[in-house]
């Protein structure tokens, strides 16, 4: 029998793309509403508002210190609103927040937290969008001075990984295939008008050997918000929350050459003990699973997740995945809103968009992406230059 | 493996980009990251070792990384290492790298332990091999700054 601390009662979002005259604060608000109307509570009812850090913050008006000091909390109405704070650890800040919102919730300050994340890109240049992710995603003084990019780091943990596992191109293609026949069920997705084949991924332009434009993921304006209660509250208030189940997490390295695994072909070894600790923690394993919500980021990171998480022997997910199981349809429906590749890439906000898509399909609110009768999954995030990873098994039912 | 090559001048234009855009970005040292700029200036390649507990540390801290103590000797490294994982840069890259593309950056790893990015230059792309032998070379790339790469140790594979 496991047990259920915490839970998530309902979520918000808005659909990511170019939106330069959406502001970061309307989406806050926006998102905000939507997940308190969803959750079926009243907005007085929140007593704590958290905010995820908005990277590339507008200097003129800085999200970022408005939130921190106060703004959503008065311009939602909250009225009672007891704590507010901005937590952020990159692409990992939904796992960071949730354990800021469950260390209030356990306080007993309140029962009531409401999570909140909003990104506009479009608001820059493309000059400027491409020098902060050159500098963000590596080390100024070791590694951008050699042109090292995020997408080169993508690229070398993909030309190692295809090397070792003896993964093809196509295979890794698939998985930009996968996400986009999701993403097409998603009406909040970025890229949702237009299939795509593996052959149009592999021979799309090439970015930094070997992968080429369709490999690699793109920078989006989103947002989208959740509602976290205690479990016992939760089963009181909402017909079908989702409950935290178990948990894992790791920490490896800032700079890739610090990584914990010497061997870029092992990334598996060091992600697969934090999959088995979520799975333990929760009595369930991945035979119980009816989805497998991964945030990878770029297709091999995705593939290398998969191949943690105990369904095919590590290095084989490819396989799986080239045979169509990850797809609509498949065996193991995998990163259901098209995640990164076809989602769209929302910064701090990935691991949001994967974790409020993991509470619609438990709740059945999945739409044309609902995966039939699906109760259990497992979830995941990570941030900085695969820094770190979160596993959370989450399901509609405590087992 | 080549893309299209895009004229510099066509981006500046197309991004309205100034001269200072594209100037290459150099190492900011650090106070305990010095020596090893101070030494590549000299041709030589050095490594952070912990006095205390032997442990040798790239990028090199404050302190040691294992045993947290502050005495470090900077020891000559063999200046040899293997290359464990490449990308080859073809488009898409910070405006002041669109002069070289396409061009390699690597992991290498070295004897000593540790591992680094750097590029790997003089090869052949079609010969580029995970597990190949590499020998740093120096590039004084302004008169302050040396940045050492990695070229291939076997000539055949080297253009
Ligand atoms: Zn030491």
């Amino acid at each position: 029998m496991g047990e259920a601390e915490f839970a998530v009662i309902g979520t918000g979002e808005v659909p990511t793309g170019n939106y330069p005259e959406r502001s970061e604060f309307e989406i806050a608000y926006t998102v905000a509403r939507t997940a308190i109307q969803d959750a079926g509570i009243d907005k007085d009812e929140v007593g704590a508002v958290l905010c995820a850090q908005h990277i590339m913050s507008n200097p003129d008006n800085d999200y970022n210190t408005e939130m921190v000091f106060g703004r959503l909390p008065e311009a939602i109405g909250a009225k009672g609103c007891k704590v507010t704070c901005m937590t952020s650890s990159g692409g990992a800040s939904s796992y960071s927040i949730r354990k800021t919102a469950e260390g209030i919730l356990r306080s007993g300050e309140t029962d009531t937290v409401l999570v909140v994340h909003a990104q506009r890109f479009s608001q820059f240049s493309a000059n400027e969008q491409a020098k902060y992710f050159s500098i963000a995603g590596c080390d100024v003084e070791w590694e951008y001075p050699y042109g090292m990019t995020y997408n080169s780091l993508a690229a070398m943990i993909t030309q190692a990984y295809m090397t070792y596992t003896g993964t093809t191109i196509q295979q890794i293609a698939a998985v930009c295939v996968a996400c986009r026949k999701w993403a097409m069920l998603q009406p909040n997705a970025m890229f949702n008008n237009k299939e795509i084949t593996i052959d149009k991924v592999v021979n799309a332009r090439m970015v930094s050997y070997p992968l080429t434009t369709l490999m690699c993921n793109v920078l989006g304006d989103g947002g989208s918000a959740f509602v976290m209660t205690t479990a016992e509250k939760a089963r009181k208030v909402c017909d079908r929350p989702v409950y935290f189940l178990g948990e894992g997490s790791d920490y490896s390295h800032r700079t890739i050459t610090r990584a914990n695994m010497m061997d870029f072909n092992q990334l598996t070894a060091f992600l697969g003990p934090i999959a088995n600790e979520a799975y333990e923690k929760s009595g369930l394993g991945p035979q119980d699973m009816d989805i497998f919500e991964i945030y990878g980021s770029y297709p091999t990171i995705n593939l290398m997740v998969f191949d943690s998480l105990g369904v095919t022997e590590p290095g084989k997910a490819g396989e799986l995945v080239e045979a169509g199981e990850t797809s609509p349809g498949g065996k193991y429906p995998c990163s259901t809103n098209g995640e990164a590749m076809s989602f769209g890439h929302t910064g701090t906000g990935c691991g949001f968009a994967i974790l409020v898509e993991t509470v619609r399909q438990l709740q059945g609110k999945a739409g044309a992406a609902q995966v039939p009768g699906a109760r259990f999954a497992i979830e995941n995030c990570g941030g900085g230059a695969f820094m770190d990873c979160h596993f959370t098994v989450m399901g509609s039912e405590v087992p | 493996m080549a893309g299209e090559k895009i004229d510099i001048e066509t981006i500046k234009a197309m991004l309205n980009l100034t001269d200072e855009d594209l100037v290459k970005p150099l190492p900011i040292p650090t106070q305990w990251s010095q020596p090893f700029w101070d030494a590549a200036k000299e041709h030589r390649f050095v490594l952070k070792k912990c006095s205390k507990c032997g442990n040798v540390d790239h990028p090199p801290y404050l302190y040691c990384t294992a045993c947290s103590a502050d005495e470090h000797e900077w020891v000559e490294a063999a200046g040899r290492g293997t290359l464990s994982a490449y990308a080859i840069n073809i488009f898409g890259v910070p405006f002041p790298f669109w002069v070289d593309l396409p061009y390699v950056v690597a992991v290498v790893e070295l004897p000593e332990g540790v591992r680094m990015i750097s590029n790997v230059v003089e090869c052949d792309h079609e010969k580029l091999e995970n597990g190949m032998e590499l020998e740093v070379v120096f590039d004084d790339v302004t008169d302050e700054v040396t940045l050492p790469r990695w070229r291939p140790v076997d000539e055949s594979r080297r253009g």
